[in-house]
This record gives C-alpha cells, sequence and structure tokens, in this order.
C-alpha cells in the first residue's frame, strides 16, 4: 500500500477513536449507523460490483442475522458473544443456500427467485408474532454491560467493522477475489481457463451474507431492537443505492455510499419530512449524471488525466 | 490426439453441424476452413464444453471428454481463444493472464494471501513470448483489437496447454499484426511443441502454417487432408475456392 | 362439494386479486415489451386511489362521481406516466436493467412524497358507488358483496381488452415484435419511441385503474405501493414476464392460495402466495407461462 494511503488511514482511525470523546452522543450513534451500514454496503458490493450478480434482495441476509443474534440474546440463555456469532453464520448459510437454488439461474433469473425467497422469509417473520414478535419487532434486546452504552457500542461497531472490511480487503485481493473479478467480467473466458465459475459464486455468496450478518448484529448491539422491515425489499434498494452512489467498482465506494445517505436522511430529515422525496431526486441525479457513483467520477477524472499521458506513447 | 467422430448439433432443427469429423496428431497444426456458417465456432464450442452435442464423441488421448464442462476440459490442458474478444476488460493485461495461471494452479480458493505476490515471473513470461510485456499494466479495455486477440491466446497459454485451440486468431488484424501472430503460433507450435487446432477465413495463412487442413461446408466434414490434397479437391474447389485451378499436383 | 362458506371466501379473496392482476397485467406489459421493471407501478396506483378520492369529492358523492373517478384517474395516472417518459426513461432504454430499476425506485419514492404532500397522511376513504352497494345472496344463501362481483367481472374484461390490443391491432404487433428486436422494428421505419411511449402508458393507466377500483374497498393511505407492488412482481415473475395470461394465472393463484391459507391457518395466510411463488419458481425458473423475454 502506498504511503500516503496509509497514513490517510491511520488519521482515520485515530479520528474515528477518538470521536465520542468530543462528540455529542446522538453523533456518536449516528457514526455507529453509518458504519455498520457502510459494512453492509460493501459485504453486498463483494457479490454485486466484484461478482457481477445482481443481489437483488441483499437485506434478507442483514435482517436474519440480526434476528438471529436478537433471538439468541432474549430467548436463550447463552452467552451474549454466541449470539453474536450465530447470527452471522445463520446469515451465511442463508447465503449459501440460497446460493446453491439460485446459482443454476442467469441473472434475471437469480435476482427473481431471490426476491421471492426473501419476501417469503419476511412474510414468515413478519406473521410470526410469538416467536420473532411480528410487525412489532423486539424491543429491548438485552446487551452485555460493556456494549450497551452508546459508546461502549460505537467502539465494539468500529473494531469490529474495521476488522471485517479489512478481511473483505483481503478477500478482494487474493487469487479468489481476481477469479471472482474474471467471473464478473466474463464468466465463459473464466470457465475456458479452468474456473468453476457456479462453486466460486456461491462462495462469494455465502462470504456476502455472512458480512452482512455481522452488520445486522451490529445494529442489534447499537439499537437494540430489531424490525421486519430490517428484511423488507425497499432495504435491498437502499442498500443499492449507497453502492451505487458511492461508486460500485471502487472498494471504499459503498461505505462513502452509505455515510452519505445516512448523513444526509439524518440532516435533510430535520428540516423537512420528505426525506424519500430528496432521496429520489438524488438518485435520479446519480443515475444520470455519474453513473460510476461519487468515487467512480472522481476515478474517472483522474485517469483521464493519468491515462492521457500513457496514451501518447 | 484429439479426435472427433461423428459430432452433431441442433439449434431449434437448424442442424448447425452434422456429422462431423476431426483429427489432429500430436505437434500437429490443423486448420479448420469453411465458408461463414459452416459450424467452425460450433464445432470449437462442443470439443470444449460450452455446449453439448446431440451426438458424436469427441476423444482426447483416447479419454471420452464429451460433454465435460468448460472448466474440467481446461483442466485436460485444452485451452482455446475465441473469434469474438472474450477478455477480462476490466482488469489490467497483467491480470487477465494472472488469473489465467491461478486458475491451473488451482489457487483460486485462496481468501487471504494478496494475489500481486503470486505467479510473477510466470505471467511476466507468457507476456514477454507474446510480445504484451510493455503493456501489462493497461486495462484490457484500453487495448487494441489486435492487442487483445493476442491477450486471447496469452491467457490460453496460462493453463499450461498440451492442446490449442484458436478461433480467428487473426481476424481483424491489421497487417503487422498478423504477420506477428502467425510468426507466435509457428514458434508455439515449434518450440513449445504445442498441438494446435484453429480456424480461419484468411487462406493464405492457412496454406502457409497448416500441416492438415479439414474443410467444412454446412456442418458436415467435406475432407481432412493434407494441403494439396485440399487444394486439389474438386468439391472443395467448388464451394470453397472459386473454382480456379491452384492444385499443385 | 366445497362448503359455501369457503367458496364465497375464495372469492371474495379472488375479487380482491383481480385488482392485483390488472395492476400486474400493466407492470408485465412494461416489463415485456420495455424490459424495463417499473417499480414506481405501487406509486402510480396508489396515485390512481388518491385522485379517485378527490374526483369523488369534487363530484359530490353522488352516483356520476365514482365512474368520472374510474375515466379522470387513471387518464392522470397516464398523464404523468408520459411525462415521466418522454422526459426521463426515454433516454436510458440503452442503460442495464440494474439502472432502470433503480430509477423507477427513485421514482417511486418521489411519487410516494408528492402524494403525502398533496394529500396529506391520514387515511381517506372511497364511497362505494350507490348501484354497487349491498349484497346479494350468492353460495348458499350468504351475502355476497355486489361491488365484489363488479371487480370479479372487471378482470376479465380488461384481460380481453389487453389481449384484443396486443394481438389484433397493428399497435400491439408492432409492440410484440419490439420486445423481441427492436433494432429490427426501427429498421423498418417505425418510430420504436413512439411504441414505446404508448406501452408504458397504457400499462401505466392499469395501475392508475387498479387504484381506482380498490378505492372503494380498503382505506386509502400512504404505503399501500409498497405493500403491492412486491405482490405484483412476485405475480408476474411466476406468471411469465410479459404474458398477460400468465399474470391472470399468477393471479388467480396467489388469491387462492391466499384465501386458503387464511382458511386453513390464519396467522399465516400471507405466507401461503409467497410460498406458492417460490415453490413455481423453483421448478419453473422462468415462469408458468411463456415469457417474452
Amino acid at each position: 500500500m502506498r504511503k500516503n494511503t496509509l497514513l490517510f488511514l491511520i488519521a482515520g482511525i485515530i479520528l474515528l477513536l477518538l470521536f465520542p470523546v468530543f462528540l455529542p452522543r446522538f453523533y456518536v450513534y449516528l457514526l455507529s449507523i453509518i458504519l455498520l451500514y457502510g459494512l453492509l454496503a460493501t459485504s453486498l458490493n463483494i457479490v454485486l460490483g466484484y461478482g457481477g450478480i445482481f443481489q437483488f434482495h441483499h437485506a434478507v441476509f442483514y435482517g436474519v442475522g440480526a434476528y438471529g443474534t436478537a433471538l439468541m440474546l432474549t430467548k436463550t440463555a447463552m452467552p451474549a458473544i454466541l449470539a453474536f456469532i450465530v447470527g452471522p453464520l445463520v446469515a451465511s448459510a442463508l447465503g449459501f443456500i440460497l446460493g446453491i437454488i439460485c446459482i443454476r439461474l442467469s441473472k434475471l433469473y437469480f435476482g427473481m427467485l431471490q426476491i421471492s425467497l426473501g419476501s417469503l422469509v419476511w412474510a414468515i417473520v413478519y406473521r410470526w408474532y410469538s416467536f420473532t414478535g411480528g410487525d412489532d419487532g423486539i424491543h429491548g434486546i438485552p446487551i452485555p454491560e460493556m456494549l450497551s452504552s452508546y459508546i461502549g457500542a460505537y467502539y465494539y461497531t468500529l473494531i469490529i467493522t474495521a476488522v471485517c472490511i479489512f478481511l473483505i480487503f483481503k478477500i478482494i485481493n487474493s487469487p479468489f477475489g481476481s477469479a471472482l473479478q474474471g467471473i464478473r467480467d466474463n464468466p465463459v473466458r473464466s470457465e475456458m481457463i479452468g474456473i468453476n465459475v457456479k462453486r466460486h459464486q456461491i462462495l462469494a455468496l455465502t462470504i456476502a451474507g455472512f458480512f452482512a450478518g455481522v452488520a445486522g448484529s451490529l445494529f442489534v448491539v447499537v439499537d437494540n431492537t430489531v424490525f421486519p422491515d430490517m428484511l423488507f425489499w425497499t432495504l435491498s434498494l437502499e442498500i443499492l443505492i449507497m453502492c451505487l452512489l458511492g461508486g460500485w467498482f471502487s472498494f471504499m465506494g459503498p461505505m462513502l455510499g452509505a455515510g452519505v445517505i445516512v448523513a444526509l436522511r439524518t440532516f435533510v430529515s430535520t428540516y423537512t419530512v420528505y426525506w424519500a422525496l430528496v432521496l429520489g431526486v438524488l438518485m435520479i441525479f446519480v443515475i444520470f449524471f455519474l453513473p460510476n457513483g461519487i468515487l467512480g467520477y472522481f476515478e474517472e477524472r483522474f485517469k483521464k488525466v493519468f491515462m492521457g499521458s500513457e496514451i501518447k506513447e | 490426439m484429439l479426435e472427433v467422430v461423428g459430432i452433431s448439433k441442433s439449434f431449434d432443427g437448424f442442424k448447425a453441424v452434422n456429422n462431423a469429423h476431426l483429427s489432429v496428431e500430436k505437434g500437429e497444426i490443423v486448420a479448420v476452413i469453411g465458408p461463414n456458417g459452416a459450424g467452425k465456432t460450433t464445432l470449437f464450442n462442443l470439443i470444449t464444453g460450452i455446449i453439448k452435442p446431440d451426438s458424436g464423441r469427441v476423444l482426447f488421448n483416447n479419454e471420452d471428454i464429451t460433454g465435460l464442462p468448460p472448466y474440467k476440459i481446461c483442466r485436460k490442458h485444452i485451452s482455446r481463444s475465441f473469434q469474438i474478444v472474450n477478455v477480462f476488460q476490466r482488469l489490467t493485461v497483467f491480470e487477465n493472464v494472472q488469473i489465467s495461471i491461478l486458475s491451473r494452479e488451482k489457487k483460486t480458493w485462496n481468501l487471504f494471501s494478496p494475489s500481486k505476490s503470486f505467479v510473477v515471473k510466470e505471467t511476466e513470461t507468457i507476456l514477454e513470448n507474446v510480445g504484451l510485456i510493455n503493456k501489462k499494466e493497461r486495462i484490457t479495455a484500453f487495448l487494441s483489437h489486435g492487442d487483445r486477440k493476442v491477450l486471447e491466446i496469452a491467457m490460453a497459454l496460462g493453463g499450461s496447454p498440451e492442446f490449442l485451440i484458436l478461433d480467428e486468431p487473426t481476424a481483424g488484424m491489421a497487417p503487422e499484426e498478423t504477420s506477428h501472430c502467425i510468426e507466435l503460433i509457428k514458434t508455439l507450435s515449434k518450440t513449445m511443441g504445442l498441438t494446435i487446432l484453429f480456424c480461419e477465413h484468411d487462406m493464405e495463412i492457412v496454406f502457409r502454417i497448416a500441416n492438415r487442413i479439414m474443410v467444412m461446408v454446412r456442418g458436415s466434414t467435406v475432407i481432412q487432408g493434407s494441403c494439396n490434397e485440399v487444394r486439389c479437391n474438386e468439391a472443395v474447389q467448388n464451394a470453397y475456392l472459386g473454382g480456379s485451378d491452384v492444385c499443385l499436383m | 362439494m366445497i362448503p359455501p362458506g369457503i367458496l364465497s371466501q375464495i372469492f371474495v379473496g379472488l375479487s380482491r386479486t383481480t385488482i392485483l392482476f390488472i395492476v400486474a397485467s400493466g407492470l408485465s406489459l412494461i416489463l415485456g415489451v420495455l424490459r424495463i421493471p417499473n417499480v414506481a407501478h405501487g406509486s402510480l396506483y396508489m396515485i390512481g386511489a388518491f385522485t379517485a378520492f378527490t374526483v369523488t369529492k369534487i363530484f359530490g358523492e353522488g352516483q356520476a362521481a365514482f365512474w368520472m373517478a374510474l375515466i379522470i384517474a387513471p387518464l392522470f395516472v397516464a398523464l404523468i406516466s408520459l411525462i415521466a417518459e418522454r422526459g426521463m426513461f426515454q433516454f436510458l432504454y440503452e442503460r442495464e436493467h440494474l439502472m432502470l430499476l433503480l430509477l423507477t425506485f427513485a421514482f417511486s419514492l418521489v411519487f410516494g412524497d408528492l402524494v403525502k404532500l398533496v394529500w396529506g397522511g391520514e387515511y381517506k376513504s372511497v364511497p362505494v358507488p350507490a348501484i354497487f352497494q349491498g349484497f346479494v345472496p350468492l353460495f348458499g344463501g350468504l351475502p355476497f358483496p355486489i361491488y365484489n362481483i363488479f371487480l370479479l367481472v372487471a378482470g376479465p374484461v380488461v384481460a380481453v381488452l389487453l389481449w384484443l390490443l396486443t394481438n389484433k391491432t397493428k399497435i400491439g404487433k408492432i409492440a410484440r415484435a419490439a420486445a423481441v428486436d427492436r433494432e429490427m422494428v426501427g429498421a423498418v421505419g417505425i418510430n420504436v419511441s413512439w411504441v414505446f411511449a404508448i406501452v408504458f402508458v397504457i400499462g401505466c393507466l392499469l395501475a392508475g385503474l387498479g387504484g381506482v377500483l380498490v378505492a372503494p374497498t380498503v382505506s386509502v393511505t400512504l404505503g399501500m405501493d409498497h405493500n403491492l407492488i412486491i405482490e405484483a412482481f412476485l405475480i408476474v415473475i411466476m406468471g411469465g414476464l410479459g404474458n398477460i395470461w400468465g399474470a391472470m394465472l399468477g393471479a388467480l393463484i396467489f388469491g387462492i392460495t391466499q384465501s386458503l391459507g387464511i382458511l386453513v391457518w390464519p396467522q399465516f395466510g400471507i405466507v401461503f402466495p409467497y410460498l406458492a411463488v417460490v415453490v413455481v419458481l423453483l421448478f419453473r425458473p422462468t415462469g408458468l407461462l411463456k415469457s417474452t423475454w
């Protein structure tokens, strides 16, 4: 990694570590939310931007991870640490199963089957009042003392998110990540150089499901609640928007997108109830003028300057 | 080495390949020629597992590989390049070839090591051999068409093949690029001992480098033989070579 | 024989799903010909319902009010969609489906909030038109709402009209050809752009029509768009993309499984149609009937 990037990163981390010291409670909470949504969006980008799979209902894994953790904390007497592990594991298992069922289909039909399976999961959770709390969700989930304060929750979220982002970064830059990107660009070619495309995609989906589940369990820590909307298709589209907004061909793009959306939503909501309108207009603008997202836009400008000199050779 | 016996494939009632035959001996360079739509690419797709035949068999080193999926065929050391350029557009030239080698080494399941450090020497060797070493950091989408076709071949080489299938390797290339490509094919055969099967429209190239030629018309094999046998075959002359007298016998 | 009580329930359920069918058929049309997954379809349905409310208020609660709404609201929705299509969508047909999906989602957000802006957040209600008020004894003497009979008739009527439109008119044939190969159609000199505009508008008009029809039977609220659109999409997917009869079949299956589900297991009644969709897709991933993709 280049020296500048490393310094930038270290400065950023120090800043993030110091935030609770001088920021009021609400902003710390907000930052926690941004971090976990960033992780969620980045997890989607594993299969979307780097894998070329149209994951239309990513929220399912997020919701399942959250509900898994919440249910373990409220319904069982098992230690909390298990709950934080089981949630993401269930989510990744679901990713694996969905992967096996859906991957044999081409892009569009994959998306459709996933939407229908995801909706089924939502419908079950929505109606199973006795177990999942139905449309009320579950509130006041008991969190271990160390993490229950807003500062504790923040640091926990920061650490877990940082570790996960680091892991995802490693995976993207590993031979598996290269193969995945090859599959994204040209699945036929990939098969022809010996890659078992379907198996790699299933693994990618499992990994993406796992990290989405982690994001879900983080939400439980930060907010102490879960609710069926976490599994609803509107959230899935919002996560897609975060990836698109930030730039889905870059690594930090989704995180940036998540930050922009959450911050904007909070900011706009203090002035007006019409946040959806603002988001809609913003999206239309981005789709028309910044098809590669914010980071993509800057990357292209940068490339034109950089490549221009190379093409002259 | 490769034997295709009575292979057929229909698409919605249209017989694209009709009882075709092909044989390639080890170390040979064999060309498949025929008018547009004769079924050459379909034949290649059948051999490499991209589509499954309705009937017939493909034997490689006496092993029946009919209908195996492409990634398994690749593991048998058969590699191929495509007629329509099929590369990884968003990745660099280096990465394109590197992935091919990583796949051969079954390293694509490695999740945590940085891929940058893998098989660098080997990737660069292949790039040097095909003449793309100076452009290794260029994103493939920005390469010229001719360079991309050469990259196709480079990627096929990444699998350390014994048998190389090239689908119209010089299609769309400028003259200098074409002669460079021909030299490359000759080198691959002579110095690397590869058995090569290719198809082309440019007759000059075919007669220059092929040991034997198979002629396909409307999905069937008309004849497979040496250059002269093919040139002097009346049916081929009428269907394909314009009926002129090019026979040297 | 099936007990009359159950039959009655099933048909009430079916009369509600005819509305789903009408909306889904419009969605299927747009998806099949233009290849746009129109997430805003639900919002247009909602706008249709709210517009019906306003129109009936303007014309007093009298007889004519509902019929005026039935004409005006869908046309209003059609107008909005025409503006959206000419103004924005027509420039993006070449883009990836994902982009179009997100664009229509953006529109659904905008429309949703515009509805909130114009009509406010409270429940609205639209009265059942006088001639359809009341019940008739059906199914072993059990009372069956007349309005629901109207709905049960309206559905097939719309289906037949649509079928005539797409199969028997020139425009319909052009649209179907364009669905398969838009370049070819353009190459023979037809203004594909306008064909697409017309198809889009008709599809959206159907959404508005659905909204008007549903208005007397439910409370007209914000959020009706979100619940509807996922069910409409599932029906379209289950029936086969772009296939009107598929949408009808899908709606039928959806309605029956839902009614039966509620009877058999009231708590999880709504889960059954979702389960049905999954089962169908597992065995026929492209949908029950032929799709145009």
